[in-house]
């Protein structure tokens, strides 16, 4: 390369004009954002959910959120930290979901790229990051809450407290449809589904519903699920409850509970892209399910108490950007960085001690869906979940529908009992984790 | 409890059928060529992406697209064969090498061109065979039996009554004598290769519509696969059969009487005793030293 470059002619006057034109170019750049950056300086958020693989659809559509969020906030003047305007920017580096893999992505985040806060999905690959992330005072946050423990003070679930808002499905469900008294439940088996198996033989127990089966656990590797649903089936459930699972297996137990004439009431966490289920069964099938995720377009979601900025129009938007992409997660980092924004506008600092203690200050925060507590002593050993109500969701007419905001704590505080002993059956109470 | 065991079986069958195609073409592989392909669970990946393209995007006939996917994978076999397994014919783990670097190759095409998401392919019917109030077997799964038994039928016919089966059955007896006699290496693992990775590829098209489809599917197919070729005999075509139903019907009855995590290790122990009794497999046959 160098040798053909001096063969066509490579003379000193020529390195020199290239030298001075590369130093002028440099000269430029190196000013240009540094103009920039005397009106807008950046904070940076690390995002170390999956982008890839088979939980991306709980990571990548956040992603997608979150970046709507950082238009918007940064077009708005930025976070407004000690009366300076901090524009905000996302780091994502690519990983898989393993341990290893996310421990990679958050030392890079937090040693090369100097973030201020990390998101995360959470689950099987969090401890992977939880020695580093107590370690350098870090402030992280998950979906699921099972991840906290009292040992790292600097981990939040300030968005989902998965899967304890499953009660208010079976709550909902107990007082608007009573005539159903008996329930069968799947589970993959894992640490999403475990604490989640655990958390809706509570709310079923609670609601006087009969669990006529043990919970069928199935491998995360299974890609025929009729022999589930015909075992699921054959005692005659009124409902069936598909816990907490991945939508790759929510769509084809739900296409085979159709194809085996299933008839009765189904409820599941989720119900991502549920309009694909839909067109592969029938409205008429699907009328009724019941999940916990709302679509933003819902015009529930303008109630007062709701914190969400202009719900209806991030959904629009996101449709806009992602059409047929809308899932679970499009909304709930979005959610975390308004809280994060108010509690380093609070604390005018972005550092992440000065922040979570503006956050947890008072032990009340404004969640998306309402006033909230942090919460979470007796189950997680720390008080690092914010909790508060939670939709119920139903779908009618082929579209998901808010039916009620149900709060969590209030069920608590009756059935909290139940819920730590299947907790502790199961075994993902925290002093239970290796 | 009538209708749970005739329900089971019907899952059962289904079950043993898909798992028959695959396992019959990664030993037809491997009888003829030596080669054990790791990239044969991407092939029925790809197959059933033929049909997310041709059907789910463009609209045509469900059953041009499994043709689609049956020739498109095929040919995928030959390119395979050519470019990968013959340079390496006389290095024993060089095939088995090259095989694992072109799966990788494979899902990443698949992740990059489709996405990681799982694809959203709607019925090709929803036609649903009622046989009473709790026993029902779709149309759509039907298909797959019997497409099962017509083209294990037609490879049967093609391997006993054509010169190119017999051919192909004397090299996967003795390569070195069958070349001796004319039959050309060449030809014969061009055939084999096209054979077997049509099968994974008609396979993973029928059964698109009724599974996960998505980039890393063929993960767990070639788990079941390998498994069903070692409880059938490695090499053994009858055997891969058989060895189809006996585990998919193992792993179907204990999936809806116990679990699928139980299923799973029942599948593994039922190999592993076949491996202690009888090393070589239900039909395999001790190589002469």
């Amino acid at each position: 390369m160098l040798a053909n470059m001096f063969k066509n002619g490579l003379t000193r006057r020529r390195v020199l004009r290239g030298a001075a034109a590369l130093a002028g170019t440099a000269a430029a750049t190196s000013l240009v954002p540094r103009a920039a950056r005397a009106a807008d300086k950046t904070v940076k958020i690390g995002f170390l959910a999956p982008l890839t693989g088979e939980v991306a659809a709980w990571g990548k559509p956040g992603l997608d959120g979150c970046l709507i969020w950082a238009e918007w906030v940064n077009a708005a003047g930025g976070v407004n930290i000690a009366g300076e305007a901090h524009m905000v920017e996302f780091r994502s580096p690519m990983t898989t979901n393993t341990m290893r893999a996310r421990r990679a992505g958050a030392t890079k985040l937090i040693k090369e790229d100097g973030v201020k806060m990390i998101m995360m999905l959470g689950g099987d690959p969090w401890p992977g990051v939880q020695q580093l992330a107590e370690r350098e005072g870090m402030l992280c946050t998950t979906l699921l809450p099972s991840d906290l423990s009292p040992e790292t003070a600097t981990l939040l679930a300030p968005c989902e407290v998965h899967p304890i808002y499953n009660v208010t499905g079976i709550q909902w469900l107990a007082e608007n449809k009573p005539e159903l008294k008996t329930a069968v439940m799947c589970a993959q088996e894992d640490a999403l589904g475990l604490p989640s198996v655990a958390t809706y033989l509570a709310a079923f127990e609670a609601a006087g519903i009969e669990m006529l089966d043990d919970t069928l656990f199935f491998d995360p590797a299974t890609t025929d699920f009729a022999p589930i649903v015909t075992r699921l089936m054959s005692s005659n459930p009124q409902i069936i409850c598909l816990d907490t699972c991945y939508s790759d297996y929510v769509h084809p137990i739900c296409e085979q509970l159709f194809q085996q004439g299933y008839k009765g009431q189904i409820i599941s966490c989720t119900a991502d892209f549920y309009d694909q289920i839909v067109a592969k069964t029938s409205k008429e099938f699907m009328e009724g399910f019941l999940f916990q995720f709302p679509d933003f377009d819902d015009p529930g979601l303008n109630a007062d108490f709701i914190n969400f900025q202009k719900p209806n129009e991030f959904y629009a938007e996101y449709s806009k950007r992602h059409p047929n992409q809308w899932g679970a997660v499009s909304w709930e980092y979005a959610s975390v960085m308004d809280l994060w924004k108010a509690a380093a506008e609070k604390a005018g600092s972005v550092e992440p001690g000065d922040v979570l203690a503006a956050m947890k200050e008072g032990g009340k925060g404004l969640h998306a869906f309402g006033e909230a507590d942090w919460w979470g002593k007796e189950l997680f050993g720390i008080d690092n979940a914010l909790v508060g109500n939670w939709p119920v969701v139903v779908i009618e007419d082929g579209k998901a529908v808010i039916k009620d905001f149900k709060s969590i704590p209030e069920w608590y505080d009756k059935h909290g009992d139940l819920l730590i002993k299947h907790m502790d059956a199961l075994g993902p109470m925290y002093y239970q984790r290796a | 409890m009538v209708d749970l065991f005739a329900q089971t079986i019907l899952n059962a069958t289904y079950a043993a059928s898909y798992m028959a195609l695959v396992a019959v073409g990664l030993v037809l592989i491997f009888g003829v060529m030596g080669v054990i392909n790791f990239a044969h669970g991407e092939l029925y990946m790809l197959g059933a992406y033929a049909v997310v393209a041709v059907y789910g995007d463009w609209n045509m006939p469900f059953l041009v697209a499994v043709a689609a996917g049956l020739v498109f994978v095929g040919l995928v076999g030959i390119l395979m064969e050519w470019a990968l397994f013959r340079p390496l014919r006389d290095n024993p783990l060089g095939g088995l090498v090259a095989s694992i670097g072109f799966l990788l190759v494979l899902q990443a095409s698949a992740a990059l061109i489709f996405g990681v998401r799982m694809e959203n392919i709607p019925p090709s019917t929803q036609e649903i065979i009622q046989f009473s109030d709790r026993v029902s077997l779709p149309l759509q799964r039907l298909y797959v039996i019997v497409a099962t038994i017509g083209l294990l039928f037609a490879l049967w016919l093609f391997l006993k009554k054509t010169r190119f089966g017999w051919a192909l059955r004397a090299s996967a007896q003795d390569p070195e004598a069958a070349a001796l006699q004319g039959i050309s290496i060449n030809q014969t693992a061009r055939i084999a290769m096209f054979i077997g990775a049509a099968l994974a590829g008609v396979a993973g098209a029928l059964t698109a519509p009724l599974v996960r489809t998505y980039p890393y599917m063929g993960h767990s197919v070639i788990v079941t696969a390998f498994i069903i070729i070692i409880v059938g005999g490695v090499g053994s075509l009858e055997g891969a059969v058989v060895a189809a139903v006996v585990y998919a019907f193992v792993h179907t009855f204990v999936t809806t009487f116990v679990d699928g995590v139980m299923a799973d290790i029942v599948g593994l122990t039922l190999m592993l005793l076949v491996l202690i009794v009888k090393p070589t497999g239900l039909f395999g046959t001790r190589e002469r030293a």
